[in-house]
């Protein structure tokens, strides 16, 4: 199979894998809902089929609670899964994700204060805003300090990104010894990551970045193709290396810290999906982006399908769910690689 | 008189019997406890999972057998029971709290319940949000009654002040276990030392504090740990075993049986005064 044939039956698959997962995450939960009747009540409301065969209960569960989770899992997947492409291109190197930014920490240390302060228990929005405020102060911060000294080299940038986030990790263990016992549920749930009780707009907030975001990097997929040449060879070709790399940096964190604020800690989804992905759509930006958002919303999806049917008593944390799965597959990964160096 | 005007009162501002919820979910331990004894059996849904978990239920074994138990606070779930109101905790996420709203369903949160006075008045304003204030006022009655009689018979004994030991945390001012402690005819040292909430207590501290006894869980381990602190097992009251061990379900009580919680506390800390034996005073 050539390599052109081989990317068409990779998207493909994604362009055809993706609906069925979401239509399986919108028929599935807690009060099963049979998949003919949700896709019929979706024809209801755009008018193209008679009344929904749903019940008013069914309606309600459809379209005020699993709609907007399942598309929220769907954009975390994929923002994410964009986030890592780029990065993986950015540094070289095909392991990194949106860990490496620092603003995951930096999210984490603003969803602790919003509950530390009940602002998470009295202000809608509160906590994901205040987690969204820390990704991108932290973000804000590594790229100060990394400037202050003149331009940084990617490794200062990663070791600056490093330290803020050890900043912040500090000030969230801080802040998690002295908040209130009855509020610790509510922190732990959100650094595990998880979607329940999310709505319309937690979705609004992770689309309003997630979306522009990972079409801004799929245009700037050239210049990262260019980049992943390596820095002298870029800049011989022409490119303005600094500007891109911070633009691309700057693009990958506003992305991720959205995500995070929203979802909490997901890990893994950026070094999965654009790493599986990479032998079989080849490593040019164009092919590698769209397909890995595809994956990873796939990927999402399908986690949070699984972190809410297997528990009973508590619904499992997302963050755990894509580890167990990540985790390993890192590891394999990372043997690859040394067997390969 | 008063008795009279306060039952006006709560008539003119209940929910009127044609709009009294008449099928409630409660999505916390407190409202489970208050549920049960406000609501006929056929009006309760749902409760959580913790209601018939005697070591941490006051109403374990008297839950309707027709209430759903939740297992944890599933809106899906919640929404396929078609409550016309759902009773949520002071603690529950704004973000769950609207989706709750954009669901349709109407709720009623929980709030204050960190001193007495806030238990009490919760339980009258849920009374008043279930359509039922005269049963909610019997039960404030009875609150009232018990911590009346807890006051008249610890008057004047000495205050032991004792500290709350979650190892590492203690109860300060602004705490149920504070307000607790304080009904129990005791002062609540983390108070004293000018804490609020549920803190974290250097062990340095606790040891310089020197409480006349311990509060601690019963069957957390917080006792054991006590004996075996370097520094707290050389503390006065561990050593001369003033270590109250309270059984869960009664430190945690934030209904009405935070009473029978204060009075349980009492007969340990004044037995002169509060005997074991004696019950908390029945309903008026």
């Amino acid at each position: 199979m050539s390599e052109r044939d081989r990317r068409l039956l990779v998207f493909a698959a994604l362009a055809v894998a993706l609906p069925l997962v979401l239509l399986a995450a919108l028929s599935l939960g807690s009060v099963p809902l049979p998949a003919g009747s949700v896709v019929r009540s979706g024809l209801a409301r755009l008018g193209a089929y008679g009344p929904t065969p749903l019940p008013e209960m069914g309606e309600v569960i459809l379209w005020s609670v699993r709609l907007p989770r399942v598309l929220i899992a769907a954009l975390v997947g994929g923002g994410l899964a964009v986030v890592g492409a780029a990065l993986q291109s950015l540094f070289r190197n095909p392991l990194a994700d949106a860990g490496l930014l620092g603003v995951g920490p930096g999210a984490a240390l603003g969803a602790v204060l919003a509950v530390n302060l009940g602002w998470a228990q009295q202000r809608f929005l509160a906590m994901p805003l205040a987690a969204c405020a820390g990704a991108l102060l932290a973000l804000l911060l590594i790229y100060v300090i990394a400037h202050a000294g003149g331009r940084p080299t990617l490794s200062g940038l990663l070791l600056t990104g490093l330290a803020v986030s050890a900043l912040a990790a500090a000030g969230t263990s801080v802040l998690l010894v002295a908040v209130e016992e009855f509020r610790v549920r509510t922190v732990l749930f959100w650094l595990a990551g998880g979607l329940e009780g999310r709505g319309y707009e937690h979705l609004a907030l992770a689309a309003g970045f997630v979306l522009p975001g990972a079409a801004a990097l799929l245009v700037l997929a050239r210049p990262l193709d260019v980049l992943s040449l390596g820095e002298e060879e870029s800049a011989a070709l022409g490119l303005p290396v600094h500007g891109v790399r911070i633009l691309v940096f700057g693009l990958c964190a506003l992305v991720a810290g959205p995500v995070t604020a929203v979802a909490g800690s997901v890990p893994f989804v950026g070094l999965v999906a654009p790493h599986a992905l990479r032998p079989l759509v080849g490593p040019l930006g164009r092919h590698l982006l769209p397909a890995s958002f595809l994956a990873g919303a796939v990927l999402v999806v399908v986690a949070d399908l699984a972190a809410r049917s297997f528990g009973e008593y508590v619904e499992l944390p997302l963050g755990s769910v894509t580890a167990f799965v990540g985790a390993p597959y890192f590891l394999l990964a990372l043997r690859g690689q040394e067997g390969r160096g | 008189m008063r008795g009279l005007l306060l039952a006006l009162l709560l008539a003119a501002q209940a929910v009127p019997a044609a709009e009294a919820p008449l099928r409630v979910a409660s999505l916390n331990l407190t409202a489970d406890e208050l549920l049960v004894e406000l609501l006929p059996a056929d009006r309760l849904v749902a409760v959580t999972r913790w209601a018939d978990d005697a070591s941490m239920s006051n109403v374990a074994g008297r839950v309707p057998a027709t209430a759903v138990r939740l297992p944890r606070a599933d809106l899906e779930r919640i929404i396929a029971l078609r409550p016309d109101l759902v009773v949520v905790s002071e603690y529950t996420d704004a973000d769950f709290l609207r989706l709750v709203e954009k669901s349709g369903l109407r709720y009623h949160r929980m709030s204050g319940l960190e001193t007495l006075a806030g238990i009490r008045a919760a339980i009258v304003q849920l009374g008043r949000a279930v359509g039922t204030p005269d049963a909610a006022a019997r039960l404030a009655a009875r609150f009232d009654a018990v911590l009346a009689e807890l006051a008249r018979r610890v008057e004047g004994d000495p205050r032991p002040r004792v500290l709350y030991w979650g190892d590492p945390h203690t109860a300060g001012a602004g705490t149920a276990i504070g307000s607790l402690v304080e009904a129990a005819g005791a002062t609540n040292v983390g108070r004293e030392m000018g804490l609020r909430g549920i803190v974290p207590l250097a062990g340095e501290k606790a040891f310089t504090a020197d409480p006349d006894a311990f509060l601690v869980t019963l069957g957390s381990g917080a006792s054991v740990a006590l004996r075996r602190h370097p520094l707290l097992s050389r503390t006065r009251a561990v050593r001369e075993g003033h270590v109250v061990e309270m059984p869960n379900h009664l430190l945690v009580a934030l209904s009405d049986r935070a009473a029978d919680a204060a009075w349980w506390l009492a007969s340990r800390l004044h037995p002169a005064r509060v005997p074991e034996a004696a019950p908390p005073p029945k309903l008026p």
